[in-house]
Protein backbone atom coordinates (compact mmCIF):
# COMPACT_ATOMS: atom_id res chain seq x y z
CA UNK A 1 0.00 0.00 0.00
CA UNK A 2 1.29 3.43 -0.71
CA UNK A 3 2.44 6.03 1.93
CA UNK A 4 1.94 6.39 5.76
CA UNK A 5 -1.41 5.80 7.21
CA UNK A 6 -1.73 6.76 10.77
CA UNK A 7 -4.23 6.09 13.27
CA UNK A 8 -5.66 8.93 15.41
CA UNK A 9 -7.16 8.77 18.58
CA UNK A 10 -9.22 11.64 20.53
CA UNK A 11 -10.95 11.56 23.44
CA UNK A 12 -10.08 14.57 25.13
CA UNK A 13 -13.24 15.71 25.72
CA UNK A 14 -17.25 14.93 25.12
CA UNK A 15 -16.32 13.13 21.20
CA UNK A 16 -14.69 9.59 21.43
CA UNK A 17 -12.85 9.46 17.68
CA UNK A 18 -10.93 7.36 15.82
CA UNK A 19 -9.33 8.00 12.15
CA UNK A 20 -7.09 6.89 9.88
CA UNK A 21 -5.44 8.92 7.53
CA UNK A 22 -3.12 8.70 4.77
CA UNK A 23 0.00 10.91 3.97
CA UNK A 24 -1.17 13.44 6.29
CA UNK A 25 -3.60 14.43 4.36
CA UNK A 26 -5.99 11.78 2.75
CA UNK A 27 -8.57 11.13 5.12
CA UNK A 28 -9.70 6.63 4.58
CA UNK A 29 -12.49 7.58 8.03
CA UNK A 30 -13.21 9.68 10.63
CA UNK A 31 -15.20 8.08 12.83
CA UNK A 32 -16.58 10.64 15.89
CA UNK A 33 -19.27 9.59 18.15
CA UNK A 34 -20.60 12.30 19.52
CA UNK A 35 -21.70 12.58 23.43
CA UNK A 36 -23.47 15.93 23.43
CA UNK A 37 -27.08 14.63 24.07
CA UNK A 38 -25.72 12.93 27.30
CA UNK A 39 -24.55 16.40 28.40
CA UNK A 40 -27.34 18.00 27.50
CA UNK A 41 -29.38 17.74 30.15
CA UNK A 42 -26.35 18.81 32.53
CA UNK A 43 -25.95 22.44 30.22
CA UNK A 44 -22.35 20.82 29.93
CA UNK A 45 -19.70 18.25 30.00
CA UNK A 46 -19.82 16.14 33.10
CA UNK A 47 -15.99 14.35 33.21
CA UNK A 48 -17.47 11.22 34.70
CA UNK A 49 -19.87 10.68 32.34
CA UNK A 50 -17.59 12.02 29.45
CA UNK A 51 -14.90 9.03 30.41
CA UNK A 52 -17.82 6.00 30.71
CA UNK A 53 -18.70 6.78 27.47
CA UNK A 54 -15.18 7.09 26.03
CA UNK A 55 -14.64 3.69 27.73
CA UNK A 56 -17.59 2.14 26.21
CA UNK A 57 -17.25 3.52 22.57
CA UNK A 58 -13.24 3.21 22.16
CA UNK A 59 -12.78 0.28 20.84
CA UNK A 60 -16.06 0.01 18.41
CA UNK A 61 -15.14 3.39 17.26
CA UNK A 62 -12.12 2.07 16.25
CA UNK A 63 -12.94 -1.09 14.45
CA UNK A 64 -15.66 1.16 12.42
CA UNK A 65 -12.77 3.38 11.25
CA UNK A 66 -10.49 0.33 10.31
CA UNK A 67 -13.29 -1.22 8.71
CA UNK A 68 -14.42 2.29 6.69
CA UNK A 69 -10.65 2.97 5.91
CA UNK A 70 -10.59 -0.96 4.43
CA UNK A 71 -7.39 -0.97 5.98
CA UNK A 72 -6.15 -3.60 9.11
CA UNK A 73 -3.79 -2.60 11.61
CA UNK A 74 -1.11 -4.27 10.05
CA UNK A 75 -1.26 -1.45 7.80
CA UNK A 76 -0.88 1.32 9.94
CA UNK A 77 2.29 2.90 10.49
CA UNK A 78 1.97 4.87 14.03
CA UNK A 79 -0.20 5.21 16.81
CA UNK A 80 -1.46 9.29 17.06
CA UNK A 81 -3.13 9.97 20.69
CA UNK A 82 -4.15 13.36 22.04
CA UNK A 83 -2.55 12.88 25.34
CA UNK A 84 -4.20 17.05 26.44
CA UNK A 85 -4.95 19.73 27.04
CA UNK A 86 -8.43 17.68 27.89
CA UNK A 87 -10.10 15.82 30.90
CA UNK A 88 -7.97 14.05 32.42
CA UNK A 89 -10.15 10.65 32.55
CA UNK A 90 -11.22 10.72 29.47
CA UNK A 91 -7.38 11.52 27.93
CA UNK A 92 -6.40 8.24 29.86
CA UNK A 93 -8.80 6.13 28.01
CA UNK A 94 -7.28 7.37 24.52
CA UNK A 95 -3.87 6.94 26.02
CA UNK A 96 -4.05 4.02 27.57
CA UNK A 97 -5.51 2.47 24.12
CA UNK A 98 -3.30 3.80 22.07
CA UNK A 99 -0.22 2.34 24.02
CA UNK A 100 -1.50 -1.12 23.90
CA UNK A 101 -2.20 -0.89 20.22
CA UNK A 102 1.59 0.96 19.57
CA UNK A 103 3.19 -2.08 21.79
CA UNK A 104 1.61 -4.83 19.87
CA UNK A 105 2.05 -3.43 16.75
CA UNK A 106 5.40 -2.43 17.51
CA UNK A 107 4.59 0.99 15.74
CA UNK A 108 5.71 4.70 17.04
CA UNK A 109 3.31 6.46 19.33
CA UNK A 110 2.82 10.01 18.73
CA UNK A 111 1.74 12.66 21.15
CA UNK A 112 -0.18 15.31 19.76
CA UNK A 113 -1.55 18.24 21.59
CA UNK A 114 -5.36 19.17 21.41
CA UNK A 115 -4.92 22.67 20.54
CA UNK A 116 -2.11 21.22 17.99
CA UNK A 117 -4.30 19.13 16.19
CA UNK A 118 -7.34 21.87 15.50
CA UNK A 119 -4.15 23.46 13.62
CA UNK A 120 -3.43 20.12 11.29
CA UNK A 121 -7.32 20.20 10.87
CA UNK A 122 -5.88 22.69 7.69
CA UNK A 123 -4.10 20.43 6.09
CA UNK A 124 -6.67 17.87 5.83
CA UNK A 125 -7.91 17.32 1.89
CA UNK A 126 -5.36 20.39 0.67
CA UNK A 127 -1.33 20.38 0.00
CA UNK A 128 0.52 21.08 2.93
CA UNK A 129 0.31 24.83 4.44
CA UNK A 130 4.11 26.16 4.60
CA UNK A 131 5.56 27.15 7.92
CA UNK A 132 5.91 29.60 9.43
CA UNK A 133 2.27 30.96 10.39
CA UNK A 134 -0.08 32.60 12.58
CA UNK A 135 -2.37 29.82 13.97
CA UNK A 136 -5.82 30.87 15.44
CA UNK A 137 -7.44 28.00 17.78
CA UNK A 138 -11.01 28.84 18.74
CA UNK A 139 -13.50 26.50 20.63
CA UNK A 140 -14.99 25.85 23.81
CA UNK A 141 -12.20 24.98 25.59
CA UNK A 142 -9.43 27.32 23.71
CA UNK A 143 -8.83 30.81 22.44
CA UNK A 144 -5.09 30.64 21.45
CA UNK A 145 -3.10 32.69 19.30
CA UNK A 146 -0.22 30.82 17.87
CA UNK A 147 3.36 31.30 16.04
CA UNK A 148 4.15 27.82 14.24
CA UNK A 149 7.74 28.52 13.03
CA UNK A 150 8.11 25.05 11.69
CA UNK A 151 6.24 21.95 12.43
CA UNK A 152 6.46 21.19 16.07
CA UNK A 153 7.87 24.25 16.95
CA UNK A 154 5.33 26.60 18.36
CA UNK A 155 5.48 29.50 20.21
CA UNK A 156 2.20 30.69 22.18
CA UNK A 157 1.53 34.34 21.67
CA UNK A 158 -1.70 34.66 23.15
CA UNK A 159 -4.09 32.99 25.32
CA UNK A 160 -7.64 33.85 26.99
CA UNK A 161 -7.20 34.80 30.21
CA UNK A 162 -10.82 33.53 31.49
CA UNK A 163 -13.33 32.05 29.10
CA UNK A 164 -12.79 30.88 25.85
CA UNK A 165 -14.39 32.25 23.20
CA UNK A 166 -17.09 29.92 22.18
CA UNK A 167 -17.82 29.23 26.19
CA UNK A 168 -19.01 32.96 26.02
CA UNK A 169 -21.07 31.79 23.10
CA UNK A 170 -22.47 28.59 25.19
CA UNK A 171 -22.69 31.12 28.13
CA UNK A 172 -24.83 33.99 26.70
CA UNK A 173 -27.11 31.04 24.98
CA UNK A 174 -28.03 29.86 28.63
CA UNK A 175 -28.84 33.34 29.77
CA UNK A 176 -31.01 33.60 26.95
CA UNK A 177 -32.89 30.42 27.46
CA UNK A 178 -31.26 28.96 23.90
CA UNK A 179 -30.10 25.65 23.81
CA UNK A 180 -26.47 23.96 24.44
CA UNK A 181 -24.45 24.76 22.78
CA UNK A 182 -25.14 27.73 22.12
CA UNK A 183 -22.59 29.05 19.38
CA UNK A 184 -25.04 27.29 15.73
CA UNK A 185 -28.12 29.13 17.56
CA UNK A 186 -26.60 32.37 18.25
CA UNK A 187 -25.18 32.08 14.82
CA UNK A 188 -28.59 31.58 12.99
CA UNK A 189 -30.33 34.50 15.62
CA UNK A 190 -27.78 36.69 14.01
CA UNK A 191 -27.93 36.36 10.53
CA UNK A 192 -31.32 38.46 11.08
CA UNK A 193 -30.01 41.00 13.64
CA UNK A 194 -28.24 44.10 13.11
CA UNK A 195 -24.77 43.68 14.18
CA UNK A 196 -24.31 47.20 15.00
CA UNK A 197 -27.69 47.62 16.70
CA UNK A 198 -25.89 47.49 20.58
CA UNK A 199 -22.36 47.67 20.95
CA UNK A 200 -20.75 46.06 23.52
CA UNK A 201 -17.23 46.06 24.14
CA UNK A 202 -14.15 44.80 22.61
CA UNK A 203 -12.14 43.64 25.45
CA UNK A 204 -8.04 43.83 25.16
CA UNK A 205 -8.42 45.72 21.92
CA UNK A 206 -6.60 48.76 23.11
CA UNK A 207 -3.92 47.12 24.23
CA UNK A 208 -0.54 45.73 22.53
CA UNK A 209 -0.79 42.40 24.39
CA UNK A 210 -1.86 39.50 22.26
CA UNK A 211 -3.89 37.90 25.00
CA UNK A 212 -7.65 37.17 25.20
CA UNK A 213 -10.39 38.31 27.75
CA UNK A 214 -14.36 37.47 27.09
CA UNK A 215 -15.40 37.29 30.74
CA UNK A 216 -16.48 41.17 30.74
CA UNK A 217 -18.07 41.14 27.04
CA UNK A 218 -20.07 37.93 29.00
CA UNK A 219 -20.91 40.06 31.79
CA UNK A 220 -22.13 43.16 29.47
CA UNK A 221 -24.07 41.18 27.72
CA UNK A 222 -26.09 40.06 30.52
CA UNK A 223 -26.21 43.70 32.31
CA UNK A 224 -27.56 44.99 29.12
CA UNK A 225 -30.56 42.45 28.90
CA UNK A 226 -30.87 42.96 32.81
CA UNK A 227 -31.55 45.96 32.64
CA UNK A 228 -34.44 46.20 29.27
CA UNK A 229 -36.00 43.53 31.34
CA UNK A 230 -36.02 45.95 34.31
CA UNK A 231 -37.70 48.77 32.53
CA UNK A 232 -39.51 46.40 30.60
CA UNK A 233 -38.44 47.24 26.95
CA UNK A 234 -38.80 44.46 24.63
CA UNK A 235 -35.79 42.79 23.59
CA UNK A 236 -34.58 41.96 20.10
CA UNK A 237 -32.66 38.59 20.55
CA UNK A 238 -31.82 38.52 17.46
CA UNK A 239 -30.03 42.06 16.92
CA UNK A 240 -28.42 41.20 20.78
CA UNK A 241 -27.25 37.80 18.75
CA UNK A 242 -26.06 39.60 16.26
CA UNK A 243 -24.00 42.56 18.34
CA UNK A 244 -22.86 39.83 20.32
CA UNK A 245 -20.97 38.12 17.94
CA UNK A 246 -19.63 40.98 16.57
CA UNK A 247 -17.97 42.22 19.40
CA UNK A 248 -16.38 38.68 19.58
CA UNK A 249 -15.27 38.07 15.70
CA UNK A 250 -14.07 41.89 15.87
CA UNK A 251 -11.82 40.82 18.98
CA UNK A 252 -10.21 38.03 17.34
CA UNK A 253 -9.96 39.48 14.42
CA UNK A 254 -8.13 42.40 15.68
CA UNK A 255 -5.73 40.49 17.56
CA UNK A 256 -5.24 37.77 15.09
CA UNK A 257 -4.30 40.74 12.73
CA UNK A 258 -2.16 42.50 15.26
CA UNK A 259 -0.26 39.30 15.45
CA UNK A 260 0.60 38.94 11.89
CA UNK A 261 1.80 42.42 11.25
CA UNK A 262 3.96 42.07 14.50
CA UNK A 263 5.38 39.07 13.50
CA UNK A 264 5.61 39.73 9.97
CA UNK A 265 3.67 36.68 8.73
CA UNK A 266 1.21 36.48 5.71
CA UNK A 267 -0.19 33.17 6.16
CA UNK A 268 -3.14 32.74 9.20
CA UNK A 269 -4.59 29.48 10.17
CA UNK A 270 -8.17 29.12 11.92
CA UNK A 271 -9.10 25.98 13.71
CA UNK A 272 -11.23 25.20 16.77
CA UNK A 273 -15.38 24.52 16.80
CA UNK A 274 -16.24 28.37 15.92
CA UNK A 275 -13.86 28.45 13.45
CA UNK A 276 -17.12 27.09 11.71
CA UNK A 277 -18.92 30.32 12.39
CA UNK A 278 -19.75 32.02 8.71
CA UNK A 279 -19.57 35.60 9.52
CA UNK A 280 -16.03 35.00 11.47
CA UNK A 281 -14.73 33.27 8.23
CA UNK A 282 -16.31 35.78 6.06
CA UNK A 283 -14.47 38.62 7.76
CA UNK A 284 -10.84 36.78 8.17
CA UNK A 285 -11.06 36.31 4.11
CA UNK A 286 -11.81 39.98 3.84
CA UNK A 287 -9.04 41.12 6.17
CA UNK A 288 -7.32 38.55 4.18
CA UNK A 289 -7.88 40.47 0.83
CA UNK A 290 -7.18 43.41 2.30
CA UNK A 291 -3.77 42.93 3.72
CA UNK A 292 -2.76 40.09 1.24
CA UNK A 293 -2.59 37.69 3.89
CA UNK A 294 -3.55 33.85 3.08
CA UNK A 295 -6.33 32.58 5.55
CA UNK A 296 -6.97 29.06 5.83
CA UNK A 297 -9.87 27.09 7.29
CA UNK A 298 -10.60 23.66 7.92
CA UNK A 299 -13.85 22.44 6.31
CA UNK A 300 -16.89 23.38 8.58
CA UNK A 301 -17.15 19.72 10.29
CA UNK A 302 -13.31 19.24 10.81
CA UNK A 303 -13.73 22.04 13.16
CA UNK A 304 -15.10 20.59 15.82
CA UNK A 305 -13.25 17.25 17.61
CA UNK A 306 -12.08 14.63 15.36
CA UNK A 307 -9.53 12.41 15.28
CA UNK A 308 -8.30 12.75 11.50
CA UNK A 309 -6.97 16.29 12.49
CA UNK A 310 -4.93 14.34 15.42
CA UNK A 311 -3.99 11.57 12.50
CA UNK A 312 -2.60 14.62 10.54
CA UNK A 313 -0.64 16.20 13.11
CA UNK A 314 1.04 12.57 13.81
CA UNK A 315 1.60 12.29 9.96
CA UNK A 316 3.78 15.51 9.71
CA UNK A 317 5.20 14.96 13.37
CA UNK A 318 6.34 11.38 12.42
CA UNK A 319 8.04 12.16 9.44
CA UNK A 320 9.94 15.32 11.67
CA UNK A 321 11.06 12.02 13.69
CA UNK A 322 8.96 13.71 16.34
CA UNK A 323 7.83 10.47 18.24
CA UNK A 324 7.26 9.44 21.81
CA UNK A 325 8.47 6.97 24.63
CA UNK A 326 5.77 4.71 26.25
CA UNK A 327 6.24 6.33 29.45
CA UNK A 328 3.90 9.89 27.68
CA UNK A 329 1.16 10.92 30.36
CA UNK A 330 -1.71 13.18 29.95
CA UNK A 331 -1.68 16.72 31.34
CA UNK A 332 -4.97 18.57 32.06
CA UNK A 333 -3.77 22.15 31.01
CA UNK B 1 -1.09 -21.50 27.55
CA UNK B 2 -0.05 -17.68 28.91
CA UNK B 3 -2.37 -15.26 30.07
CA UNK B 4 -1.88 -12.31 31.16
CA UNK B 5 -3.13 -10.41 34.46
CA UNK B 6 -4.19 -6.86 35.25
CA UNK B 7 -4.65 -4.74 38.17
CA UNK B 8 -5.45 -1.09 38.48
CA UNK B 9 -8.19 -1.12 40.54
CA UNK B 10 -6.34 0.21 43.59
CA UNK B 11 -3.64 2.22 44.07
CA UNK B 12 -1.13 -1.09 43.98
CA UNK B 13 -0.06 -1.52 40.01
CA UNK B 14 0.23 -5.15 39.36
CA UNK B 15 0.88 -6.80 36.42
CA UNK B 16 1.45 -10.93 36.42
CA UNK B 17 2.24 -13.42 33.60
CA UNK B 18 0.95 -16.56 34.65
CA UNK B 19 1.60 -19.82 32.04
CA UNK B 20 -0.71 -23.57 32.77
CA UNK B 21 -1.50 -21.87 36.20
CA UNK B 22 2.28 -21.11 37.36
CA UNK B 23 2.96 -17.80 38.15
CA UNK B 24 5.79 -16.66 35.88
CA UNK B 25 6.06 -13.08 37.13
CA UNK B 26 4.08 -10.75 39.31
CA UNK B 27 5.12 -7.12 39.52
CA UNK B 28 3.40 -4.83 41.58
CA UNK B 29 4.29 -1.18 42.46
CA UNK B 30 2.59 0.94 44.99
CA UNK B 31 1.92 4.59 42.69
CA UNK B 32 4.38 6.93 43.34
CA UNK B 33 4.79 9.71 40.84
CA UNK B 34 3.60 8.57 37.90
CA UNK B 35 -0.07 6.83 37.04
CA UNK B 36 -0.69 3.81 35.98
CA UNK B 37 -1.31 4.74 32.44
CA UNK B 38 2.15 6.17 32.53
CA UNK B 39 3.81 2.76 33.59
CA UNK B 40 1.27 0.07 32.22
CA UNK B 41 2.94 -0.21 28.96
CA UNK B 42 6.27 0.43 29.92
CA UNK B 43 6.13 -2.25 32.75
CA UNK B 44 4.52 -4.96 30.21
CA UNK B 45 7.54 -4.09 27.65
CA UNK B 46 10.40 -4.30 30.40
CA UNK B 47 8.49 -7.95 31.56
CA UNK B 48 7.89 -9.36 28.38
CA UNK B 49 11.89 -8.43 27.64
CA UNK B 50 13.04 -10.11 31.30
CA UNK B 51 10.83 -13.30 31.10
CA UNK B 52 12.46 -13.82 26.80
CA UNK B 53 8.85 -14.55 26.43
CA UNK B 54 6.78 -12.61 23.23
CA UNK B 55 3.65 -10.46 23.33
CA UNK B 56 2.41 -13.09 20.24
CA UNK B 57 2.95 -16.19 22.61
CA UNK B 58 0.19 -14.51 24.91
CA UNK B 59 -3.11 -16.37 24.85
CA UNK B 60 -5.49 -14.40 26.87
CA UNK B 61 -5.83 -11.19 29.02
CA UNK B 62 -7.10 -11.15 32.31
CA UNK B 63 -8.50 -7.76 33.97
CA UNK B 64 -9.61 -6.86 37.10
CA UNK B 65 -12.56 -5.02 36.28
CA UNK B 66 -14.07 -3.93 39.49
CA UNK B 67 -15.40 -2.47 41.82
CA UNK B 68 -12.31 -0.07 42.42
CA UNK B 69 -10.96 3.31 41.64
CA UNK B 70 -12.88 3.87 38.33
CA UNK B 71 -10.01 5.82 36.74
CA UNK B 72 -7.78 2.63 37.26
CA UNK B 73 -10.37 0.55 36.07
CA UNK B 74 -10.50 2.30 32.87
CA UNK B 75 -6.84 2.45 32.68
CA UNK B 76 -6.41 -1.34 33.09
CA UNK B 77 -9.73 -2.08 30.70
CA UNK B 78 -8.68 0.17 28.22
CA UNK B 79 -5.25 -1.01 28.10
CA UNK B 80 -6.16 -4.87 27.85
CA UNK B 81 -8.73 -4.16 25.18
CA UNK B 82 -6.21 -2.55 22.98
CA UNK B 83 -3.74 -5.52 23.62
CA UNK B 84 -6.26 -8.20 22.96
CA UNK B 85 -7.86 -6.34 20.01
CA UNK B 86 -4.72 -6.21 18.35
CA UNK B 87 -3.02 -9.66 19.40
CA UNK B 88 -6.76 -10.87 18.25
CA UNK B 89 -6.47 -13.24 21.70
CA UNK B 90 -9.51 -13.81 24.46
CA UNK B 91 -9.95 -10.45 26.81
CA UNK B 92 -11.54 -11.88 30.40
CA UNK B 93 -13.03 -9.25 32.91
CA UNK B 94 -12.65 -10.65 36.35
CA UNK B 95 -14.68 -8.92 39.15
CA UNK B 96 -12.23 -7.48 41.93
CA UNK B 97 -13.92 -8.79 44.94
CA UNK B 98 -14.72 -11.87 43.76
CA UNK B 99 -10.92 -12.42 43.09
CA UNK B 100 -10.34 -11.50 46.98
CA UNK B 101 -12.76 -14.56 47.84
CA UNK B 102 -11.18 -16.75 45.83
CA UNK B 103 -7.39 -15.81 47.27
CA UNK B 104 -9.05 -17.46 50.43
CA UNK B 105 -11.74 -20.15 49.80
CA UNK B 106 -9.87 -22.48 51.98
CA UNK B 107 -11.13 -20.32 54.86
CA UNK B 108 -14.47 -21.79 57.35
CA UNK B 109 -17.39 -19.69 57.46
CA UNK B 110 -18.76 -16.50 55.42
CA UNK B 111 -15.96 -14.31 53.41
CA UNK B 112 -16.26 -10.92 53.09
CA UNK B 113 -14.54 -9.32 50.07
CA UNK B 114 -14.15 -5.74 51.08
CA UNK B 115 -12.59 -2.27 49.55
CA UNK B 116 -12.05 1.51 50.25
CA UNK B 117 -14.74 3.23 47.99
CA UNK B 118 -14.87 6.67 48.27
CA UNK B 119 -16.39 9.29 51.01
CA UNK B 120 -15.76 6.69 54.01
CA UNK B 121 -17.72 3.69 52.05
CA UNK B 122 -16.62 0.17 51.57
CA UNK B 123 -17.16 -2.02 48.18
CA UNK B 124 -18.51 -5.53 49.44
CA UNK B 125 -20.62 -8.66 49.17
CA UNK B 126 -20.87 -11.83 51.18
CA UNK B 127 -20.03 -15.42 50.30
CA UNK B 128 -21.02 -18.72 51.79
CA UNK B 129 -18.98 -21.79 51.25
CA UNK B 130 -20.94 -24.88 49.66
CA UNK B 131 -20.37 -28.43 49.08
CA UNK B 132 -17.07 -30.33 49.64
CA UNK B 133 -14.81 -28.42 46.76
CA UNK B 134 -15.92 -25.07 48.60
CA UNK B 135 -17.40 -23.68 45.98
CA UNK B 136 -18.72 -20.09 46.73
CA UNK B 137 -22.28 -18.68 46.44
CA UNK B 138 -22.67 -15.24 46.75
CA UNK B 139 -25.19 -14.59 49.12
CA UNK B 140 -25.38 -11.13 48.75
CA UNK B 141 -25.29 -8.18 45.80
CA UNK B 142 -22.09 -6.29 45.27
CA UNK B 143 -22.76 -3.18 47.15
CA UNK B 144 -20.77 -0.06 48.24
CA UNK B 145 -22.03 0.93 52.15
CA UNK B 146 -20.72 2.96 55.06
CA UNK B 147 -18.49 0.74 57.64
CA UNK B 148 -21.36 1.40 59.73
CA UNK B 149 -24.24 -0.90 57.53
CA UNK B 150 -21.73 -3.32 56.66
CA UNK B 151 -21.10 -3.59 60.27
CA UNK B 152 -25.08 -4.29 61.12
CA UNK B 153 -25.27 -6.64 58.24
CA UNK B 154 -21.89 -8.98 59.34
CA UNK B 155 -23.59 -8.66 62.72
CA UNK B 156 -26.26 -10.61 62.33
CA UNK B 157 -24.77 -13.55 60.77
CA UNK B 158 -24.47 -16.75 62.96
CA UNK B 159 -20.89 -17.81 61.58
CA UNK B 160 -17.27 -16.93 61.59
CA UNK B 161 -16.65 -13.63 58.95
CA UNK B 162 -13.34 -13.16 57.03
CA UNK B 163 -13.06 -9.67 55.96
CA UNK B 164 -10.67 -9.81 53.06
CA UNK B 165 -9.43 -7.09 50.74
CA UNK B 166 -7.57 -3.49 50.73
CA UNK B 167 -7.75 -0.33 51.77
CA UNK B 168 -9.18 -1.29 55.51
CA UNK B 169 -7.28 0.09 57.76
CA UNK B 170 -9.90 2.93 59.00
CA UNK B 171 -12.59 -0.03 59.61
CA UNK B 172 -10.13 -2.66 61.15
CA UNK B 173 -9.54 0.33 63.69
CA UNK B 174 -12.99 1.19 63.94
CA UNK B 175 -13.84 -2.49 64.99
CA UNK B 176 -11.07 -3.36 67.54
CA UNK B 177 -12.75 -0.77 69.74
CA UNK B 178 -16.15 -3.19 69.35
CA UNK B 179 -16.14 -5.87 71.22
CA UNK B 180 -19.52 -7.60 70.36
CA UNK B 181 -17.88 -8.27 67.03
CA UNK B 182 -15.65 -11.59 68.36
CA UNK B 183 -16.97 -13.42 65.10
CA UNK B 184 -15.93 -11.31 62.83
CA UNK B 185 -12.16 -11.47 62.01
CA UNK B 186 -9.98 -9.26 59.30
CA UNK B 187 -7.62 -10.99 57.05
CA UNK B 188 -6.06 -8.70 54.74
CA UNK B 189 -2.33 -7.87 53.54
CA UNK B 190 -2.15 -3.87 53.09
CA UNK B 191 1.11 -4.82 51.92
CA UNK B 192 0.59 -7.50 49.57
CA UNK B 193 -3.13 -8.02 48.64
CA UNK B 194 -4.47 -10.24 46.25
CA UNK B 195 -4.20 -9.01 42.69
CA UNK B 196 -3.44 -10.01 39.32
CA UNK B 197 -2.06 -13.44 39.54
CA UNK B 198 -5.12 -14.15 41.00
CA UNK B 199 -7.03 -12.60 38.28
CA UNK B 200 -4.75 -14.38 35.33
CA UNK B 201 -5.56 -17.43 37.09
CA UNK B 202 -9.10 -16.80 37.27
CA UNK B 203 -8.53 -15.96 33.28
CA UNK B 204 -6.73 -18.90 32.70
CA UNK B 205 -10.14 -21.36 33.79
CA UNK B 206 -12.25 -19.26 32.03
CA UNK B 207 -10.79 -19.18 28.97
CA UNK B 208 -10.63 -23.19 29.40
CA UNK B 209 -14.45 -23.20 30.02
CA UNK B 210 -14.84 -20.98 27.09
CA UNK B 211 -16.00 -18.04 29.53
CA UNK B 212 -14.67 -15.17 27.97
CA UNK B 213 -16.38 -12.21 27.42
CA UNK B 214 -17.46 -10.05 24.46
CA UNK B 215 -14.31 -7.45 23.94
CA UNK B 216 -16.51 -4.84 22.47
CA UNK B 217 -19.09 -5.16 25.47
CA UNK B 218 -17.16 -5.52 28.49
CA UNK B 219 -17.22 -2.70 30.74
CA UNK B 220 -16.13 -1.73 33.82
CA UNK B 221 -17.65 -2.53 37.27
CA UNK B 222 -19.17 0.70 38.78
CA UNK B 223 -21.09 -0.36 41.40
CA UNK B 224 -22.25 3.35 41.58
CA UNK B 225 -23.06 6.18 39.41
CA UNK B 226 -21.83 8.93 39.07
CA UNK B 227 -22.41 11.69 41.16
CA UNK B 228 -24.12 14.10 38.65
CA UNK B 229 -25.95 11.43 37.52
CA UNK B 230 -26.83 10.84 41.21
CA UNK B 231 -27.74 14.62 41.24
CA UNK B 232 -29.61 14.95 38.18
CA UNK B 233 -32.14 11.65 39.53
CA UNK B 234 -32.74 13.47 43.03
CA UNK B 235 -33.38 16.74 41.32
CA UNK B 236 -36.15 15.17 38.62
CA UNK B 237 -37.39 13.05 41.62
Amino acid sequence: MEGKNILGIETSCDETSVAIVRNGNQILSNIISSQMELHRKYGGVVPEIASRQHMKYILITCQAALKQAMVSLSDIDGIAVVNGPGLKGSLLVGLSFAKALALVMNKPLIGINHIEGHIFANFLNIQEIKTPFISLIVSGGHTSLILVKKIGQYQILGNTRDDAAGEVFDKIAKYLGLEYPGGPIIEKLALTGKKDAIHFPRPLTKTSNLDFSFSGLKTAVIYFVKKKKEIKESLQLEDICASFQQAVIDTLVHKTLSAAHRYNIHRIVIGGGVAANESLRKKLLEIGRKYHLSVYFPPKELCTDNAGMIAAAGYFKLINGMTDSFYLDVFTE
Amino acid sequence: MITLGIDTATDIFNLAIIENGKMIVDYRMQKAGMTHSAVIIPALKNLIDFTGLELNKLTGIAVSVGPGSFTGLRIGLATAKGLAFSLSIPIIGVNTLESYALDRKDLPGILCPMMKARKGEYYFTLYRKENHYNDLIRIEDYQCKSWLSIKEKLLKLDQPVYILGYGLMEAIGNLKSNHSLSHIHFLIKEQDPPGAVNIALMGEKRILSKQTDDIFELSPFYICKSAAEIKNETRIN
